[in-house]
């Protein structure tokens, strides 16, 4: 195929997907997913879709048809990132990325859940550790630290300031933190969550 | 090789040093017995955790990455790390930008504005790999002086340790896997096959963090099977899957207190732990004797039944 | 030189349709075309292929008005001989004839953009006006043409091919590599969709086989070397020793019971035994028996006379060596199956009640191991429900799998699980699938039929993972797309429908005879439409799954095939080849070898007297690797000479 004809087949796909959100999966890659042949094998290898509404390969599909629901679906975070989708995929797509990207896609539409907003924004950009042994809440862990001989706090950012500087300057560099701050007036104003 | 020359970088994350120093005392204690050099790997921060902050935007999760990778370049060594999430991140985000020059030149892009730079030379490495691949069983073997005959125990690998497969180095094997249960035999101990053994704790891909319950229901499969195969301990080699099996025990017990009828009580332990106790290190440093007061912290399930069956094999 | 001042060279633009005309403006390519050098002549015509558009040509070299061809058309793999004929027809010599492809190479592969087509056309023409403006006449080598073919692989390709060649009264050599024929078709109990008994229909065709006065029958045997061109290749076959005088050997087979070897018995993929001292299946041709020397202890009771009453126990057996000389090869390797033991998720190998599609067949047999009434491998017990898995190892693209469709498996799933709900009605069968694919004539219907008539269930999925409870039941995880539910059945039995891939011995038989393979790793036909089974390689043709997965209709459509192919050939007393090979400058070689060692077709001898290269003509196929090689540009190949190809890289050069 040379260069012209791809260009004008892939205007063509684009076209047929011709929604915002749609566009936004391409662009994230999620196209990958039209050499799917629906053969179940990742939904049928999810330990989540064992337990919960999750399927996998419903929801991607899902995504892909620009049905915007699927980002207020609460279902697409009961992956527990297993991989075993990922392995098994007869046609080698990597299914847990294309959830993962979903996922992105969604907080950046505002979707989240708020523990999950409370863990990044209050514990992971403050501390820059997803679980700190900061504050006087976690003042038993470093005495506990303390009693395996190990100062009271790790060698990591939590010992180095500066470090933590560095970690939001970069969260801040790459809209992290300003997607963190969006996402937090959102939530105040239209109590948009997920169902 | 001389295999006491081996040093690598040690990234700690969080879950180890800041709700399970016992396995950083642990694994900082067999690797000084078996003279592997172990350096701080100073200021680093979470991976990020690939379940949650990779989740809500891959940019950072790359950058955050690249940045503690980029600590352990400036000091010309591998990082290694007992945590099969801060694995996960390390070596994902190693292998996707080894294979994306583009991504890597927009990454090194970010880090070039606080000074840093990466370069991708040195391959990040697990624990279990350290000891597995590194030194090896042959190596290791003259370093075992206690061996426990009589432990049945359940080997949880988790998942991040072993998959993608295609970025791990375990020669793609992802489905019966066997370099933990190796690793715990060598201590004498049998490694008992149960029902889904490779099945998810749980706790990963932000479960544990939104939906606790969902979580809980993971590891109360696997603790059923655990329990139906008559292990008397279940070992892991992450700090987030031990601490599930473990806090998540209670919390299982409780949540499905009906359905379960006995509630759990299956020891739980990490695998340098139990390495560590047959080179002949102190139970004490290695957390499995409680040397303290403090109420309210790991482990939450009592180690006690553990130590009753081993004590005489120590003496 | 002399020739250039007399060229005249016609162009002829062909429209073929519209394919070349709907994106190429062909009055400006004529205008372009007609202020090339050395042009005199530029004609269009809607099918030049067409007998209006030969007659043009014919009438303009007739009357002188050129002297050279060039035709602008498609690519030269298809009409090429078409115009070289014309040129013959009227005693021109062909070689003068030179073909730009328009098609293919600029109008189809740049459909959305016209502009950029018509460039490449540009070029197109350009360099075949400069090539053929170095052209020289050539002449077709003949030779002379044996009447007699080599057949490898004695399934039912290769019996099919071997007994129409004979019928044909040709002389055939049927090569086997296992003491018996009949391949894969022996193992399989019925064949879908007539239900027609395998061996029922097989077995008269192997008898046939061991009858013809026509065939040497040369089983156990292997090629170690061959030789030669088309029409007089030579070929040298080792017999392996059988440890049994195979003239001796009445096939009394009462050296079985005393035999105190235990062995797997391979025709029933290790799910029975045999003795060291065996044939292959009760009706194999020959019938004569083999000592497996792998596993043989060397006891010697079977040489005893009481027990060898003809004495044709001979533990001194050695390999021997024949040669061979035929003019034709088929090529009937066949297929192995593909091994589902990477694919952990399964468990076959790990799982005793997890069995291939083969050991299923085998278990269905009359004449396998549980005579026709089939059991489970763990407990002989009769399993009551059944599953079978579709598209193992095939549709599979990642490492270890096959990326094509077998087009065999759908229906054999079909077919075994008709059979089996026939022998225990009151059993549950479920087909887990992704596609069902029941193409041939009356499949749908035999389909169908398992759907209404059988009960057989179908669902949609391909099982996720496999697990075993304590009674070695098998625990099938799986979605059911349809209703995208997930779910876990629990059977007694789990078939795995594998796919076909080629034998494991076809790339040693490919690279002693040069063939090539497609991606797939099947060998590779001439044109997948139009030579399907012939090769690259004049005087060797490709039959049944050697060239890719079929049923045993195809197969024996094609082995037919096969043997017209090579008959065509045989019928000839002797052959013209193209003059395509390479020559050796005496006067500038210096004997230093290095073409020898490189050429892929052994062409290339070394006259020791003079000291310089000498290419045999006939084996050399004209693939140019020996010419830019020769370090002291002694080697010219005819058609494709330093001064035509540079003359064609100089134009490409102004271009740019």
């Amino acid at each position: 195929m040379n260069s012209k004809t791809e260009e004008v087949l892939r205007k063509d796909i684009r076209k047929s997907y011709n929604n915002k959100l749609i566009q936004k999966f391409i662009n994230a890659g999620l196209e990958e997913i039209r050499a799917c042949i629906n053969c179940g094998t990742c939904t049928g290898s999810c330990p989540s879709g064992k337990r919960t509404a999750l399927r996998v390969r419903s929801a991607i599909k899902k995504a892909l048809d620009g049905d915007e629901s699927i980002l207020k679906d609460k279902d697409i975070w009961f992956c527990s990132t297993c991989y075993y989708c990922y392995e098994r995929c007869p046609r080698n797509i990597p299914v847990t990325d294309m959830i993962i990207k979903l996922r992105n896609i969604a907080v950046e539409e505002g979707y989240i859940l708020d523990n999950h907003f409370d863990l990044a924004y209050n514990v992971f950009y403050k501390t820059c550790h997803a679980i700190s042994a900061i504050g006087e809440n976690n003042k038993k862990w470093r005495e506990l630290r303390e009693s395996y001989d190990l100062p009271s706090l790790p060698p990591t950012v939590h010992s180095y300031p500066e470090a933590v500087k560095e970690c939001q300057k970069l969260m801040r560099e790459v809209k992290f933190k300003q997607l963190l701050d969006k996402i937090k007036k959102k939530k105040k104003k239209d109590n948009k969550n997920i169902k | 090789m001389n295999k006491s020359a081996l040093k690598y970088g040690f990234f700690l994350g969080c879950v180890i040093p800041n709700r399970y120093p016992m396995i950083e005392r642990s694994i900082r204690d067999v690797f000084e017995e078996l003279n592997i050099e172990l350096i701080d790997l100073a200021g680093a921060s979470c991976c990020p955790a690939p379940g949650v902050f990779r989740s809500f935007h891959i940019l950072t999760w790359l950058v955050i990455a690249a940045r503690n990778l980029s600590l352990s370049e400036e000091l010309k060594v591998s990082p290694v790390t007992g945590c099969n999430g801060c694995y996960g991140t390390l070596r994902d985000v190693w292998y996707d930008l080894e294979h994306d020059p583009q991504l890597k030149m927009k990454v090194n892009e970010e880090l070039r504005k606080i000074g840093k730079s990466y370069t991708g030379k040195y391959e990040p490495k697990h624990v279990v790999q350290v000891l597995y691949q590194d030194l090896g069983l042959d190596y290791l073997k003259d370093y075992i002086k206690y061996k426990f005959s009589d432990l049945k125990v359940a080997v949880h690998y988790g998942c991040h340790i072993i998959k993608p497969s295609i970025k791990r180095p375990w020669n793609k094997e992802y489905e019966s896997p066997t370099f933990l249960d190796e690793l715990v035999e060598l201590t004498g101990a049998k490694s008992i096959d149960y029902k889904d053994k490779y099945l998810c704790c749980g706790a990963g891909g932000a479960l544990r963090s939104g939906f606790n319950e969902v979580a809980a229901d993971f590891t109360k499969e696997k603790l059923i099977n655990i329990r139906k195969a008559k292990a008397d301990i279940i070992i892991t080699c992450c700090p987030f899957c031990q601490l599930q099996f473990d806090l998540g025990q209670k919390e299982v017990s409780n949540i499905f207190r009906d359905e379960i009828k006995k509630p759990f009580t299956i020891p739980v332990i990490y695998i340098t732990q139990l390495i560590g106790l047959s080179m002949g290190i102190d139970p004490n440093r290695l957390g499995l004797i409680k040397n303290h007061n403090i109420k309210d912290v790991s482990p939450f399930i009592s180690l006690d039944p553990f130590l009753k069956l081993i004590k005489k094999q120590l003496i | 030189m002399v020739e250039t001042e007399n060229l005249k060279i016609g162009v002829y633009i062909c429209h073929c349709g519209t394919n070349i005309s709907g994106n190429i403006n062909i009055d400006l390519l004529k205008e372009y075309s007609s202020k090339i050098s050395n042009v005199v002549l530029v004609k269009d015509y809607k099918f030049m292929c067409s007998d209006i558009g030969q007659k043009l040509i014919k009438a303009d070299i007739e009357s002188g008005i050129i002297n050279r061809v060039v035709i602008a058309a498609c690519s030269p793999r298809l009409h090429e001989y078409t115009f070289r004929s014309v040129c013959e027809d009227i005693g021109f010599n062909p070689f003068l004839f030179e073909q730009a492809n328009i098609r293919e190479h600029s109008s189809w592969v740049n459909l959305n953009d016209p502009e950029g087509a018509f460039e490449i056309a540009k070029d197109h023409i350009n360099m075949a006006v400069a090539k053929a403006s170095k052209l020289k006449p050539l002449k077709k080598i003949k030779v002379s043409v044996e009447s007699s073919c080599l057949v490898i692989g004695g399934g039912i390709a290769g019996i099919n091919s071997a007994l129409d060649l004979a019928n044909n009264g040709y002389k055939v050599y049927l090569l086997e590599k296992n003491p018996s024929i009949g391949g894969h078709m022996a193992q399989l109990d019925k064949t879908f969709p007539t239900m027609d008994c395998s061996a029922c229909i097989l077995t008269p065709r192997m008898v046939d086989i061991a009858r013809n006065q026509n065939i040497t029958l040369l089983t156990y045997s292997e090629i170690v070397g061959i030789d030669g061109y088309v029409g007089n290749f030579k070929i040298k076959i080792m017999k392996k020793p059988h440890y049994v005088d195979q003239i001796k050997c009445n096939g009394c087979g009462s050296c079985i019971t005393p035999c105190p070897v235990i062995c797997k018995n391979e025709f029933d993929l290790g799910m029975t035994s045999r003795k060291a001292i065996y044939i292959p299946f009760p009706q194999a041709i020959p019938g004569e028996y083999t000592i497996d020397m792998e596993n043989c202890i060397k006891c010697g009771i079977c040489a005893d006379p009481n027990v060898c009453e003809t004495e044709a126990i001979n533990f001194n057996d050695k390999p021997e060596i024949i040669n061979i000389k035929v003019g034709t090869i088929i090529v009937a390797t066949g297929w192995d199956l593909y091994d589902p033991t990477e694919l952990k998720q399964y468990g076959y190998g790990r799982y005793p009640n997890v069995i291939n599609s083969l050991q299923m067949e085998r278990l269905l047999s009359s004449i396998g191991p549980l005579s026709g009434n089939p059991a489970r491998p763990s407990d002989l017990l009769v399993p009551k429900r059944i599953a079978f898995l579709q598209c193992v190892g095939s549709r599979y693209y990642r490492e270890g799998g096959n990326r094509y469709c077998s087009r065999v498996c759908c229906m054999y799933a079909i077919k075994q699980a008709r059979q089996y709900k026939e022998k225990y009605p009151d059993c549950e069968i479920f087909i887990f699938y992704i596609d069902m694919r029941t193409f041939g004539k009356e499949y749908e219907e035999f389909y169908e039929s398992s759907q209404r008539e059988y009960g057989i269930r179908y669902i949609r999925g391909r099982i996720a993972e496999v697990l075993e409870d304590k009674n070695n039941n098998i625990i099938i995880r799986s979605e059911d797309t349809l209703s995208q539910q997930l779910i876990e059945l629990k059977v007694d039995l789990l078939i795995l429908s594998c796919g076909l891939e080629p034998n494991i011995d076809s790339d040693k038989i490919g690279s002693l005879l040069c063939l090539q393979k497609s991606s797939d790793g099947f060998f590779m036909e001439a044109h997948p439409k139009l030579r399907p089974i012939d090769t690259l390689l004049e005087g060797i043709f490709i039959s049944g799954v050697a060239q890719g997965p079929k049923d045993i209709p195809d197969t024996v459509a094609q082995a037919k095939a096969a043997a017209s192919g090579a008959s065509i050939l045989m019928a000839k007393a002797e052959l013209e080849i193209d003059p395509y090979y390479t020559v050796v400058i005496d006067q500038l070689c210096s004997g230093c070898k290095i073409c020898q060692s490189l050429c892929p077709y052994n062409a290339i001898e070394f006259d020791d007297y003079k000291k310089k290269a000498l290419i045999n003509p006939v084996l050399c196929k004209g693939c140019g690797t020996c010419a830019p090689a020769c370090p002291s540009g002694a080697i010219e190949q005819n058609h494709f000479t330093s001064d035509q190809m540079n003359s064609i890289i100089d134009i490409i050069k102004e271009d740019n």
